[in-house]
């Protein structure tokens, strides 16, 4: 390899590095590693082969980081029970195809949901009575903050202090649900994104994203 | 019209590599049945054994989950090459994984088969 090959090949792998923000060091330089060595040794299967197109052939250093990326942080949220990692992993999917946004939506419903309930039992005691509540009447239910007017016909609130064990209760179990919900809805996109990665037909190479 | 035709040859085309990249964890592991080998010859080998034409690029990030599945092992071995190389095998897990998936693709490859029959023997006989 002569050395405006092995610039280039360094230029690629430093693209490559600064791009795999957010993996571990250690697996950061193991990918590394592997990718300088399958470089090498297309070089020296095909003498004489531009090492610009060798690089093509592996595509883009942000599109081969983000599809390392991609991985590592939907397998280390479907693993983790924590709502933002797990928030931040579906971010991450929510513009990849009809099934990466809907997770996304229901990660957010769920989320805005659980702690919209435990903000509302939170603040109830500094609020006015009469604004947060469960509300019950013909033809109506309501629950949470400002759901109705205190003097709306017929409707009357039921739960009164009560209100704030039962949305602290609502709000855990909606946010633990939401939580278990995400970790599977992960592991399944995951596999069925496994089941997609950028294969090329013929000639012309796919794209590594879905 | 013969943009028609154009579009038309197109998305078949696009089904085609669709049906390709469905395969692609399964002929990951299936390459590794039986020996170990590593990221670039794996490439190769999916290009000699089957019609799957491979991005480069792609197979690694797959490997990379894959062994984080615990469906792979990999380890790193010296070369002639001058540079050690990291070797994949499939894990006692990625075997059963290989195993299950090879039995789905009979299953389901036999059932369409049998449904495409006869615009097979249609086209033969237009032909």
């Amino acid at each position: 390899m002569n050395a405006a090959a092995e610039h280039q090949m360094k230029q690629y792998l430093a693209e490559l590095r600064v791009n795999l923000d957010g993996i571990t060091l250690g697996e950061r330089d193991e990918i590394l590693r592997e990718i300088g060595t399958h470089i090498r040794d297309c070089a020296a299967e095909s003498e004489g082969a531009a090492m610009g197109e060798i690089l093509a052939q592996l595509g883009s250093p942000v599109m081969l980081a983000r599809e390392y990326r991609e991985g590592v942080l939907i397998r280390s949220a479907s693993r983790s029970f924590s709502p933002l990692l797990l928030l931040r992993a579906t971010l991450g999917i929510a513009t990849k195809g009809v099934a990466g946004t809907a997770i996304f939506f229901v990660a957010v419903m769920g989320y805005s949901l659980g702690g919209g309930l435990i903000l509302t039992a939170l603040v109830k005691p500094f609020l006015p009575p009469a604004l947060t509540g469960l509300w019950i009447g013909p033809h109506a239910f309501g629950f949470g903050i400002g759901a109705y007017a205190a003097d709306h016909a017929g409707v009357h609130e039921v739960l009164g202090i009560w209100y704030i064990p039962v949305a602290l209760t609502l709000g855990a179990l909606l946010l633990q649900g939401t939580t278990l919900i995400m970790r599977k809805l992960l592991r399944l996109f995951a596999r069925a994104r496994s089941m997609s990665s950028g294969y090329r037909n013929g000639p012309a190479a796919a794209s590594l994203s879905i | 019209m013969a943009s028609d035709g154009i579009l038309e040859d197109e998305a078949a085309d696009r089904w085609a590599a669709q049906l390709r990249k469905g395969a692609l964890e399964m002929a990951a592991l299936a390459a590794l049945w039986g020996k170990r080998l590593y990221g670039l010859e794996i490439i190769r080998y999916l290009e000699s054994h089957s019609r799957l034409v491979l991005a480069e690029g792609t197979i690694y990030p797959i490997l990379n989950r894959l062994k984080a599945e615990g469906m792979l092992t990999s380890e790193w071995v010296e070369a002639d090459a001058g540079h050690p190389r990291k070797y994949y095998s499939l894990s006692p897990k990625g075997k059963e994984r290989v195993g299950q998936m090879a039995e789905s693709w009979i299953e389901f490859s036999r059932g369409l088969g049998r449904l495409i029959e006869p615009v097979l023997a249609a086209r033969e006989a237009h032909q």
